[in-house]
């Protein structure tokens, strides 16, 4: 569902990425896991073709996605580290306008009924976004990316901002939607949340991704030692 | 492109925008401003309407009532010529205020078109004055360069933009989206004005064909909204491929005092540069000198003349000019006056040709400048511009001619050949003969030849919007999300 294939991005003479090669098959959750720099959000910009590769391409559900911008993206959600919507429209206008784009025209139950799986109190819904907190307007960019329906779903550091009960909340979300079949790729420097949600754990280090290691086969314990000696 | 996308975004930029307290205040604002515009506008225009009428019956009066009299008299007591005011020249002023609207015709003499309102007014004027026109040309697209230039740059700035982009929104359909919700917030500006200049063009028709006012009334309004389309489009182009909103806000401010300011200025000085004219003074004594060439026909001793009587008197075969069966010295002006218009003419087309070389300068520039061509389109279309006043001008020196004419017609058929001055009672002809010459009608261009006039303007924006469109769609792949 979604592949790196070379994917190399340089910027003048720093390698932000370097010959990245992967596979995220449809219902699998991928956790990449580095430092600050180490290339996780630079993988998911080019996958979303915010930026293009110097060299190899990304492809999502086949599609080329240099070469298929638009199609590529209809198949993808994406939820940044930091959601920033529209602080003057409600938490369920926000949902409204941005799946209206994204060609969903929902009604206002199932409007809330989005939000509410996000994990949005309901007196929340109708409120303006600019008094949410950080951790609510996550909570309106997880229902955005759920209501668009989609085969693929990339997240920047998606938990940080969340207390940890909406943290778990957040994670059986994405267990839910790994189900049903989308393939996740999560940026994050969770070890804890990666080792629980993920199947496969990357770690990268200066643009390379020097490590995939089967979630199921290591201890939280031992992944953090595993992280520490290769960042 | 998806319509309902773009319209979505459209909406929310209306939506986001109505939502502020201060564009409730800024549309109040210019909505009052283009009023009094307006309002004072055709207040001005009717009044001249009325004097320019009142005078031109009195004009009339005065000459149809002249005492029996020599033609060559009448001839030189002349006629006044009032120029209209087209009926939507209270929309754009353009060049009216700066050009004369009253010329004294008599023969011999090419008189200059005096009393413009200029001229008559106190200096106030020089300081500029307001007409509908201007605000819709000068202060809406700066009103649209402020509304626009954060449309895409702060939604990259604040984050919004990448999650926008991810919802199926392509760049194209942003900047086309952002661009018509701007362009809604120039009608609530735009909508009033058309709806009050068209109900005040409706109280001023002069007896016009309604195709060619009410024309050219919807082809002004087209006009505008074309260039509100443009300016739209380019706010929003630039606030895309800006790296910030202050970037974008200088970039648009630049745009604005470029075209708005120095390019026009410019553009006029390399047209006087390349193609100089003469001062009034020079126009005048070149023609001057030239008549004295051709000969005068006042002096008996012109050898140009004397010429001319010594071929009549073969032609005839008399011994003297008073042997001729028609009147020597009608036919004498007669052919002074072709001489001398045609001197003058000549001149003139000179005179006339270098400044619209000039003009040609500045009208080249509005490829490169939508203020210019839509300021031409506007003054052409509101009967205000240079074009509109050579016309008047040639209508008047076309009347002068067979002002002069007709009397020395009436001279030359009704005079006796054996009078010994003008004061004689043979040389004096009835009244009734003043009705002879037809009153001075002004015409208005027609649609047909403004819109010739102003082809190159009309290119120019459409080559602007073709633009614009062609390098939307070569840089949205570059759109930068963050």
């Amino acid at each position: 569902m979604l592949i790196a294939e070379n994917l190399t991005k340089i910027y003048g003479q720093q390698t932000a990425l370097w010959q990245l090669n992967l596979e995220i098959k449809a219902g699998e959750i991928f956790a990449l896991l580095g430092q600050n720099g180490a290339g996780k959000t630079t993988t998911i910009h080019c996958l979303l073709g915010f930026i293009l590769p110097t060299e190899g391409a990304a492809y999502i559900n086949g599609l080329e996605v240099t070469k298929n911008l638009t199609v590529a993206r209809k198949q993808v959600a994406y939820i940044p580290e930091t959601v920033m919507l529209y602080p003057n429209l409600t938490g369920a206008e926000n949902l409204a306008f941005f799946s209206s784009l994204a060609g969903f025209k929902y009604s206002t139950n199932e409007l809330e009924a989005y939000l509410t799986y996000a994990g949005l109190q309901a007196e929340a819904h109708h409120r303006r976004l600019g008094g949410y907190s950080k951790g609510m307007r996550q909570k309106v960019g997880i229902a955005i990316a759920v209501a668009k329906q989609v085969k693929a779903l990339l997240l920047d550091e998606p938990t940080s901002g969340l207390d940890p009960k909406a943290a778990n909340e957040f994670s059986s979300i994405l267990k839910n939607m790994a189900e049903k079949g989308t393939a996740i790729l999560m940026a994050t420097h969770d070890i804890f949340r990666a080792k629980e949600i993920a199947d496969r754990i990357g770690i990268m280090k200066e643009g390379n991704l020097v490590s995939i290691i089967k979630a199921s086969s290591v201890t939280t314990h031992a992944l953090e030692e595993l992280y520490l000696q290769m960042v | 492109m998806q319509t309902r996308t773009v319209g979505l975004l459209a909406k929310q930029v209306w939506r986001n925008t109505v939502k502020n307290r201060s564009t409730i205040w800024l549309f109040g604002v210019f909505n009052l401003l283009l009023l009094c515009a307006l309002l004072s506008g055709y207040q001005y225009m009717h009044s001249q309407q009325l004097l320019a009428l009142e005078n031109s019956e009195e004009v009339r009066e005065r000459w149809v009532n002249n005492p029996d009299k020599h033609p060559h008299r009448m001839a030189h007591y002349g006629y006044v010529a009032f120029r209209q005011k087209y009926p939507l020249s209270f929309f754009d002023f353009g060049m009216d205020s700066y050009v004369g609207n009253v010329i004294f015709l008599e023969a011999h003499r090419q008189n200059t078109v005096n009393f413009s309102a200029a001229s008559l007014s106190n200096g106030l004027l020089r300081l500029g004055e307001i007409s509908a026109g201007m605000v819709l040309q000068l202060l809406v697209p700066l009103l649209l360069f402020f509304w626009g230039f954060s449309l895409v740059a702060s939604e990259r700035e604040k984050g919004t933009l990448k999650i926008v982009l991810i919802q199926n929104v392509s760049a194209v359909e942003l900047i086309a989206g952002r661009a018509l919700g701007l362009f809604y917030l120039s009608t609530v500006v735009f909508l009033p004005t058309a709806i009050i200049g068209g109900i005040l063009l409706g109280l001023s028709d002069l007896g016009l064909t309604s195709i060619g006012l009410y024309g050219r009334f919807i082809l002004l309004l087209i006009a505008y909204v074309f260039y509100f389309g443009l300016l739209s489009w380019l706010a929003v182009l630039i606030s895309a491929y800006s790296s910030s909103s202050r970037a974008s806000l200088i970039r648009l401010i630049g745009c604005w005092l470029f075209f708005t300011l120095m390019l026009p200025k410019v553009s006029q000085l390399v047209g006087q540069t390349l193609y100089p004219a003469p001062t009034k003074i020079e126009f005048d004594t070149a023609v001057e000198e030239e008549l004295i060439q051709h000969g005068d026909s006042h002096n008996p001793n012109d050898p140009h003349f004397q010429a001319l009587k010594d071929s009549l008197l073969r032609a005839y075969g008399v011994e003297s000019p008073q042997e001729l069966p028609f009147n020597y010295s009608g036919y004498v002006m007669r052919e002074g006056e072709k001489l001398s218009a045609e001197t003058y003419q000549r001149h003139q087309e000179n005179l006339v040709g270098i400044y619209q070389k000039q003009q040609q300068v500045v009208r080249l520039t509005a490829m490169l400048n939508p203020y210019l061509a839509i300021k031409n389109l506007s003054m052409a279309f509101s009967g205000t511009d240079y074009s509109a006043f050579k016309d008047f001008q040639e209508q008047t020196e076309t009347y002068r001619y067979t002002l002069a004419q007709t009397m020395n017609e009436l001279q030359i058929q009704h005079i006796s050949n054996k009078v010994e001055s003008s004061a004689d009672k043979k040389a004096i002809i009835s009244r009734q003969h003043w009705e002879d010459l037809p009153d001075f009608q002004h015409q208005f261009l027609s649609l047909g030849q403004v819109i010739r006039q102003e082809s190159i303007s009309i290119i120019s924006l459409m080559v602007w919007g073709l633009g614009l469109f062609l390098v939307t769609n070569r840089f949205a792949q570059h759109l930068k999300a963050f």
